[in-house]
């Protein structure tokens, strides 16, 4: 509640139409740039509440609680040094003086201050706190000019005002009683001064609806008061309300009808960040059009004009839909005729693209794609369906090798590929990019194919990247798959590589798509040696520079995988994708060399899987930490051991020679385990050398004097540095302070299968 | 209930409100343009600091949209109703819906929305943000706050209107095919128009040579190109006096060097650059642009769009400076 110093503040930015998919952030960042700044400048107490509000047309902060005065602040000065600021005879030095005077006092104010530098003279300096009037001014309006969006405009002149679109009003009140008006002046004549020139009108003025409300600015006194005026001139200012008013009135419409929604959230959201007081009316179609397949009305409907689509109850299209409009209803039915016309006109063109496209085959626009450009330096269509068929029965092979395709599903899967990008030439899909696949798909099931390939062409754009559906078969997997690699394969042979937040071509989405195809369908596949097969059908020599570079691509994918969607941290993704580095003799996997080890995306994630589980333990965690004890030794100037070669009759009896025997019964186990890809139980058997490694370390100097002893334990390090990189790199986790798993930084929803 | 306004009362009304609102009418523009944007009274007033209201309206071409005046909605040539006022009044979303209430459209009867919409035209390096402005799902004009044009950031921005005509009449004439709209009393958009269409299609689509659009293409961007490379900017002569400021014959040439570039025949070699904007157009709808052309293409036509804008920034606006003087 506010007290006798405190007030309760209303802002309100009134602007142009804010696009609707900017507005939800806008309004939250808003909320937090204010409560921060109003912290900062001591005028908001801990704890009080930012209720923030939005529509088209505004962005509205309350807050209930705001102090009248800021407190005065106390800080201690630093000033000079004890030694600097007296002399031998204990008389303050002209530092001493000046220190004092600069801040308005005399050296008798002087006090001390401990340092960990030594000891310091010191000043208590006093400032006396503002009224919030006579802040608030420059406070809100460094407010407004700090909130960014993802695309904003200047007006009036190139110096003057950015923000997503004109700002035409500001209102502020500080106050919740008659006075209150009088009391924000100085607010709103201090942002009347830092916004003039830009034409914003500032006052305690809010303004209606715009068709629908009084024409005129109108005055508001309290929080309430706005509320009320604002819904007597049709603005509902609260997403939530709108949100459920939008429910509301769309049920009502279905219960009425006998009909069931099409549900699409972001349409929803899209409704509530457009409209300022939505209604919902109910409109209709001719049902000629509903010989039309679903996916292509409901297309129509919803990417272009922003309709619900409904059903009937056993879940057929309508020939209705619902449109949310910002306004008080439509008694003379003037909108809903408007909404259906455009419709028709809609309909009408795709019908007649349907109908035109079926004249030509699929198969018979094979020829169209060799004059559809597909990318500079990477040829046609038609190129890239000959590269992708490549990639498809190389797939096929593997996959029919272990059992998990038959020889009829990899010939749908090739004859999918071939018909893929058929539909690019088709009318419907150059009015309706957004049906690439599908209407493929449709097509090829009217046109007699077989319905396992119509259903590959439709999924094989699937998924989007590491959300979105996936293909429905095994057979659309690999369409998607040969689709993907090609795409990312020659996308880095015409130079597309992704830099920094910049990846034009979309060959990280391809990418992660990648990952995640093979993890779902549990793909045993070696993406290092699809990447050679795949590479020189670009007409191009795999470098291996180039194949250096598309390796740690792919590992990046990996990863990002794994830390999305497995929720994994990064230090045990990496621990994971390094393994067998030391193989190579690498301390990173994947960088040089002619040598790199298979890239099998499942091993990986079972054992970065095994690990994060088995990092629970506190032996294994701390086996971590001396895997990273040994490569440091191991790595630095002297750590090799040379030509010499291990003797275990060197070992000194006791922790040394314990700790080989240990690791000898270990080894054993591990390889055992490793053969049938029991990782969890070899990381297990690793964490057990704890004590044997805990002892050798506490009790054996490795760099002994003695070269014969220092190589031995030098060797008998390396050994387990080998062992410790067999299931993953044990050596990058034990740097690392934190390895467990905080679910809520997992931003993708974790998947199981 | 009063008749619904015809194709050219509708013309006059815009007409005739903008005029109201301190608009010069100009004429229609006399080249093929994509858009009422290309036109210089447009393209080239939006330049510089100067006040500039105007509204015309202008005939559009896109030869790829051309339906041979079989489709009932889209035209190849279609009507654009062109307003910008630079800079723009703060009330200006509230002067169009007047227009809109001028033209008999009911804004209490109807559902008025300004969806987001971002103008890009990378053919004239000009790009503004703003909105499709949608009545009742149709959508019957752009919106744009203008920010910069020919590479170069517009200071003061305008505001630029575009009003799509036969769809704003065909839905105050509620007929579903623009060639039933009324021109007058007397007769129809097909009457005026049908022939027109079935032929530019024809033309456009069928007939175009490829070769012969490429060589007009090529040779109008080498005259304009040859024009510009003649543009003086500052190769003074100077007779050799040891401090230059005081050197006659240099500040002789500094003076003269306006006066020779006000010679300089800029609206030209922009008509010789709309000239290729309007050939890669028919070029395009023939199918014969592969998307590398198509990018290097789109960079020559800005490249003299944008060498045009700055030396009109670099000479001034001189009609408006003499015809106040």
């Amino acid at each position: 509640m506010s007290g006798p110093n405190t007030k309760p503040l209303l802002v309100e930015i009134g602007c142009e139409e804010i696009p609707a998919r900017f507005l939800t952030n806008a309004q939250k960042h808003f909320g937090e740039k204010l409560k921060a700044s109003l912290s900062q400048n001591r005028l908001l107490p801990d704890h009080s509440e930012v209720n923030t509000y939005s529509t088209p047309r505004r962005l509205v902060a309350h807050l209930p609680v705001v102090l009248t005065h800021q407190g005065d602040l106390e800080e201690t000065v630093q000033g000079p040094s004890l030694k600097a600021a007296y002399d031998i005879e204990g008389r303050p030095t002209r530092a001493a003086e000046s220190f004092a005077a600069k801040n308005g006092q005399t050296v008798a104010d002087l006090s001390r201050v401990q340092t960990p530098k030594g000891e310091y003279v010191a000043l208590i300096r006093r400032t006396a706190g503002h009224a919030a009037e006579d802040l608030l001014g420059e406070i809100l309006s460094g407010v407004i000019r700090s909130l960014e969006f993802p695309k904003s405009m200047v007006w009036p002149n190139k110096n003057g005002m950015r923000f997503v679109r004109p700002i035409r009003w500001i209102l502020v009140l500080f106050g919740a009683d008659q006075e209150s008006v009088a009391a924000s002046f100085p607010i709103i004549s201090g942002l009347a001064k830092e916004f003039s020139g830009t034409g914003i009108a500032i006052g305690y003025e809010t303004r209606g609806h715009r068709s629908l409300g009084l024409p005129d600015p109108i005055a508001v006194e309290n929080f309430e008061d706005y509320s009320k005026k604002l819904r007597e001139n049709f603005v509902e200012f609260d997403p939530s309300s709108r949100l459920a008013k939008v429910k509301n009135e769309i049920q009502a419409l279905l219960d009425k009808n006998e009909l069931k929604l099409v549900r699409d959230w972001e349409l929803e959201e899209w409704i509530v960040n457009s409209t300022e007081w939505p209604r919902a009316i109910l409109g209709g179609f001719d049902r000629r059009f509903l010989a039309l397949p679903r996916e292509i009305l409901i297309t129509v409907m919803r990417g272009h004009q922003h309709y619900f689509a409904v059903e009937d109850h056993a879940g057929n299209l309508a020939p209705h839909f619902i449109t949310m409009l910002n306004m008080d209803g439509d008694p003379k039915g003037l909108i809903r005729h408007g909404h259906e016309r455009v419709l028709m006109a809609r309909f009408s063109d795709a019908e007649f693209f349907w109908q035109t496209d079926q004249k030509t085959p699929l198969h018979d626009r094979l020829p169209m794609l060799e004059r559809v450009t597909y990318q500079k330096d990477l040829g046609t269509y038609g190129d890239k369906v000959r590269r992708m068929k490549a990639i498809a029965a190389e797939l096929c092979n593997t996959l029919e090798g272990q059992g998990r395709i038959t020889s009829q599903e990899a010939g749908y899967a090739l004859r999918a590929v071939e018909l893929s990008k058929c539909d690019l030439t088709t009318q419907m899909v150059q009015e309706f990019p957004e049906l690439q696949g599908v209407v493929g798909g449709l097509y090829a099931a009217g046109q007699g194919e077989p319905q396992a390939v119509a259903d590959a062409i439709y999924d094989h754009y699937r998924p989007a990247g590491l959300e979105g559906d996936l293909p429905r078969s095994l057979v659309g997997a690999v369409v998607s798959l040969a689709d993907k690699i090609d795409s990312v394969v020659s996308g880095f042979a015409a130079g597309h590589e992704p830099t920094g937040s910049s990846d034009p071509f979309g060959l990280r989405r391809a990418g992660n798509g990648i990952v995640r195809l093979i993890v779902r369908f549990r793909l045993r596949l070696d993406l290092r040696s699809l990447v050679d097969f795949a590479y020189p059908l670009t007409g191009q020599i795999l470098s291996r520079v180039m194949r250096t570079s598309i390796s740690l691509f792919l590992r990046d994918r990996i990863s990002h995988y794994m830390e999305l969607v497995e929720g994994l941290p990064r230090t045990t993704a990496n621990a994971a994708l390094d393994v067998g580095a030391r193989s190579v003799g690498l301390q990173r996997l994947l960088t040089v060399g002619p040598q790199h080890p298979p890239i099998d995306v499942l091993d990986l994630v079972a054992r970065a899987r095994a690990l994060q589980e088995m990092l629970g333990t506190e032996d294994l965690q701390a086996v971590c930490v001396s895997a990273k004890r040994i490569w440091n030794i191991l790595a630095r100037p002297g750590g090799t051991a040379g030509n010499w070669t291990f003797d275990r009759s060197k070992l000194t009896p006791g922790p040394e020679e314990d700790l080989y025997l240990m690791f000898l019964e270990v080894n054993k186990r591990v390889e055992e385990l490793q053969a049938s890809s029991d990782y969890r139980s070899s990381l297990q058997a690793i964490a057990t050398l704890r004590p044997a490694v805990d002892m050798f370390f506490e009790k054996v100097f490795v760099m002994a004097d003695d070269p014969t002893v220092r190589s031995n334990r030098l060797l008998l390090l390396d050994q387990l540095d080998k062992l410790f990189c067999s299931i993953a790199d044990l050596s990058q986790i034990g740097s690392a302070t934190s390895t467990f798993v905080d679910a809520s930084t997992s931003k993708v929803p974790s998947e199981k299968d | 209930m009063k008749s619904p306004l015809t194709f050219q009362d509708m013309i006059l009304d815009l007409s005739r409100f903008w005029a109201s609102q301190g608009c010069v009418l100009a004429l229609s523009y006399d080249l093929e343009v994509g858009a009422g944007t290309m036109c210089p009274e447009t393209f080239l007033r939006v330049l510089g600091p100067k006040p500039w209201r105007v509204a015309y309206p202008q005939p559009s071409r896109r030869p790829a949209d051309g339906r041979y005046g079989e489709n009932p909605n889209r035209l190849l040539k279609h009507t654009q109703m062109q307003v910008v006022l630079k800079p723009p009044p703060e009330t200006i979303q509230d002067i169009y819906l007047q227009s809109l209430a001028e033209l008999g459209i009911e804004l209490g009867d109807h559902d008025i929305r300004f969806e987001e919409d971002n103008w890009e035209a990378p053919t004239l390096g000009a790009w503004g943000i703003g909105w499709q402005v949608m009545l009742d799902g149709l959508e019957i004009s752009q919106f744009t706050y203008f920010q910069q044009c020919g590479g170069i950031d517009l200071d003061p921005i305008s505001v630029e209107i575009t009003y799509g005509l036969e769809r704003i009449a065909a839905f105050l004439q509620n007929v579903n095919d623009v060639f039933e709209v009324k021109w007058n009393n007397k007769l129809t958009y097909s009457d005026l128009r049908r022939d027109e269409e079935r032929e530019l299609s024809i033309y456009d689509f069928e007939e175009a040579s490829v070769e012969a659009c490429r060589q007009v293409f090529d040779i109008w961007e080498r005259e304009a190109r040859r024009l510009l490379d003649s543009f003086p900017t500052g190769v003074y002569t100077w007779s050799g006096h040891e401090d230059p400021m005081k050197d006659p014959v240099l500040n002789a040439s500094i003076q003269s060097l306006p006066a020779i570039q006000r010679r300089f025949p800029l609206r030209k070699v922009y008509e010789l650059c709309l000239k290729c904007s309007h050939l890669f157009n028919v070029l395009d709808a023939r199918g014969a642009i592969s998307v590398t052309e198509r990018v290097s293409l789109i960079t020559r036509i800005r490249s003299l769009a944008c060498d045009v804008a700055s030396i009109y920034v670099l000479r001034g606006d001189q009609t408006l400076q003499e015809a106040r003087a």
